[in-house]
């Protein structure tokens, strides 16, 4: 394979996996949507380590619990649509980031900490949150967007370097 | 890699500037087809989730004629039989009425005309009897101090009532209640509202009556424990008046708030908690107790603002035509552990059961004959398989004395509505003439003899029996 095939291969690769993020937040996003009365109270709830006391005021406070619940929903749809369409697809990565870090943060796998939710796999620090924001650093950090996604047209139109 | 190449991985792609051309285009939109799989998928899975609900859903009867209803007395319970309401098709809110106007009232007000309804407010029921001239039936959510008056006067006027539990404070006035039902030939349905539970009436029929599952019930316990809390208060812009509070019945806002603790008022946990359940221990056993022995005092709150006692045990005794049976009931309201629930012991299995939908099993007994045939026809699902014992557990000793834990089985009656939901419909739909009432005056006649017999017996300190004719109205 010549070193271009190489590169577009490549490329496409990068683009499949914005796509499988993108849907993950999607749905996410649009699952929590459908329930109608979805809540993160439980999870922030059982927040452990240094920034439990954060997570805890959020839930407790209902003005603010309200609007960490309407972030989630909207924002996690709003990252999902940005990542499978690439659009401003940079800023849907880091929102993206930024997001997960705070899950987290908000229940770290650590060891010594336990949660009354059950996790469904083994996780030791690693998990698949994390494997999930890896994946986002490495799209942030490709322009699969102008390669393939709507950022290729907002480029052109916008005729900025 | 070239610039443009970096930027767009094609040589095309970064030119910013340029016309776009159809590569551009192609390339820009090559993924919007993922969302036309997305949105199909998502469809699929809504549909999903509504066929297995609807499947879940018992069949929706038709509701039959539009019912004038009106709701009297909106405090907190007051909000619970409306939220079941809501959810009920066929009932037309006519009119509210509550004496804090400025907060109850204004607040289910609203509420009701969120939902369309063209709704009257009234601070004074008998206001709004003489006002409301083509109401088909009335809730009441009242304290129970006021039960009887309210109840007696809807009747009069001629309506059929809904009445929360307990039915009243004093058995004087419960007989009355029961016996103007009688001369208006109106319905009384009283708020026991186990008794139109779906899982409750599953237990009853088919595990204790067609299937006599557990044998022999020789012992029963229940309980409603509860953490403790902080009385009521309210905001002080919303206070009513003292005068008006007095033309009611309350001495000040703190009783009109915690009535469920003051004498005269309420009657204390063991009426608002333990009456639903000591209900139960009757319905299923078929029979009235014949004798009441109780402990209980204000432990643990102050005494001056809670007159009724915090904590009561009390144990009756059954009369049944098995034998006899000794219920134990508790009720404490200074920490919750395990909740509630009741729990009827036979020779051959035990039935527990909760309004709370986690709690809900019969286990066999060992010694008792094989349950293949309820699995089979569905009274029960099939045990629980018996878990792997841990290498401790295994390693404990096992004592000869000690008998085998029995299979657990799962009740198979799964109930996701608002607890009040079917007991509601169960009256509007006697009202409409297509069902009997579940829990009708005399019943909850008999379940308030039982239970404000515990706290006399408390006064007593010692066993009281009850008269058979304590019981008929």
């Amino acid at each position: 394979m010549d070193e271009k095939k190489l590169q577009q291969w490549q490329m496409i690769a990068l683009v499949g996996l914005r796509v499988i993020i993108g849907w993950h937040f999607l749905y996410e996003g649009a699952a929590k949507l459908l329930l109608g009365n979805w809540s993160a109270a439980g999870f922030l709830l059982q927040s452990k380590w240094i920034f439990a006391p954060i997570f805890k005021w959020m839930a407790n406070n209902s003005a603010v619990l309200d609007a960490v619940n309407q972030l989630n929903m909207w924002g996690l749809t709003a990252i999902g649509l940005g990542l499978i369409l690439g659009c401003f697809t940079r800023l849907a990565a880091l929102a993206g980031i930024a997001i997960i870090m705070l899950y987290y943060v908000c229940n770290p796998p650590f060891v010594g900490l336990f949660y009354s939710i059950p996790m469904e796999g083994h996780y030791m620090i690693v998990n698949k949150n994390l494997v999930e924001v890896a994946g986002l650093v490495v799209i942030m950090l490709f322009p699969t967007g102008r390669f393939a996604g709507l950022d290729r047209i907002l480029h052109k139109l916008s005729g900025k370097k | 890699m070239s610039e443009n190449e970096k930027k767009g991985g094609d040589a095309s792609a970064g030119k910013p500037g340029r016309a776009l051309d159809r590569r551009d285009f192609l390339q820009g939109l090559a993924t919007v087809p993922v969302l036309g799989l997305f949105g199909a998928s998502l469809l699929q899975k809504i549909g999903y989730d509504k066929k297995r609900k609807a499947s879940k859903a018992a069949p929706a009867a038709a509701p039959g004629p539009d019912l004038n209803v009106a709701l009297l007395g909106a405090g907190a319970q007051g909000e619970v039989l409306l939220n079941a309401m809501l959810k009920i098709p066929g009932l037309r809110f006519r009119a509210v009425c509550d004496i804090w106007t400025e907060y109850n009232l204004k607040k289910t007000v609203n509420l009701l005309r969120k939902y369309k309804f063209d709704v009257n407010a009234y601070e004074d029921y008998r206001d709004m009897l003489d006002g409301e001239k083509d109401l088909d039936a009335v809730v009441i959510a009242t304290p129970d101090f006021w039960h009887a008056r309210h109840t007696i006067d809807c009747l009069k006027a001629g309506l059929n009532v809904y009445c929360e539990k307990e039915m009243s404070n004093s058995l004087e006035d419960a007989r009355r209640m029961v016996i103007t039902a009688r001369e208006t030939g109106k319905l009384l349905q009283i708020g026991h509202q186990r008794r139109s539970n779906p899982r409750y009436l599953h237990c009853y029929e088919k595990i204790i009556k067609e299937a006599g599952m557990i044998g022999r019930i020789v012992t029963i316990n229940g309980q409603w424990n509860r953490s403790a809390q902080p009385d009521l208060g309210w905001p002080q812009r919303y206070a009513i008046p003292d005068a008006q509070l007095k033309k009611y019945g309350y001495p000040s806002m703190n009783q009109f708030r915690n009535w469920r603790w003051f004498k005269g008022l309420g009657g204390g946990p063991i009426v608002d908690l333990g009456s639903h359940q000591i209900d139960i221990f009757s319905w299923f056993l078929d029979a009235r107790p014949v004798a009441v022995t109780a402990s209980g005092g204000t432990d643990y709150y102050d005494p001056a603002t809670h007159e009724w006692y915090d904590t009561v045990m009390a144990i009756y005794e059954y009369q049944t035509s098995q034998g006899r049976v000794r219920a134990y009931y508790q009720t404490q309201t200074t920490n919750s552990s395990q909740g509630y629930f009741e729990n009827f012991m036979g020779d051959q299995g035990t039935l527990v059961i909760s309004e709370s939908g986690s709690r809900g099993s019969v286990y066999r007994e060992v010694s008792a004959p094989q349950w293949d045939e309820w699995v089979r026809r569905g009274f029960v699902q099939a045990p629980k398989l018996v878990e792997q014992k841990s290498e401790e557990e295994k390693a404990a000793v096992l004592d000869v004395r000690e008998t085998l834990s029995p299979d657990e089985h799962k009740l198979p009656v799964e109930f996701n509505d608002p607890y009040h939901k079917p007991h509601l419909e169960n009256f509007f739909n006697a009202v409409r003439g297509r069902e009997k009432l579940n829990c009708p005056a005399e019943v909850g006649y008999e379940t308030a003899v039982c239970v404000l017999k515990v706290n006399e017996a408390i006064e007593a300190g010692r066993r009281l029996e009850f008269n058979p004719a304590e019981f008929a109205v």
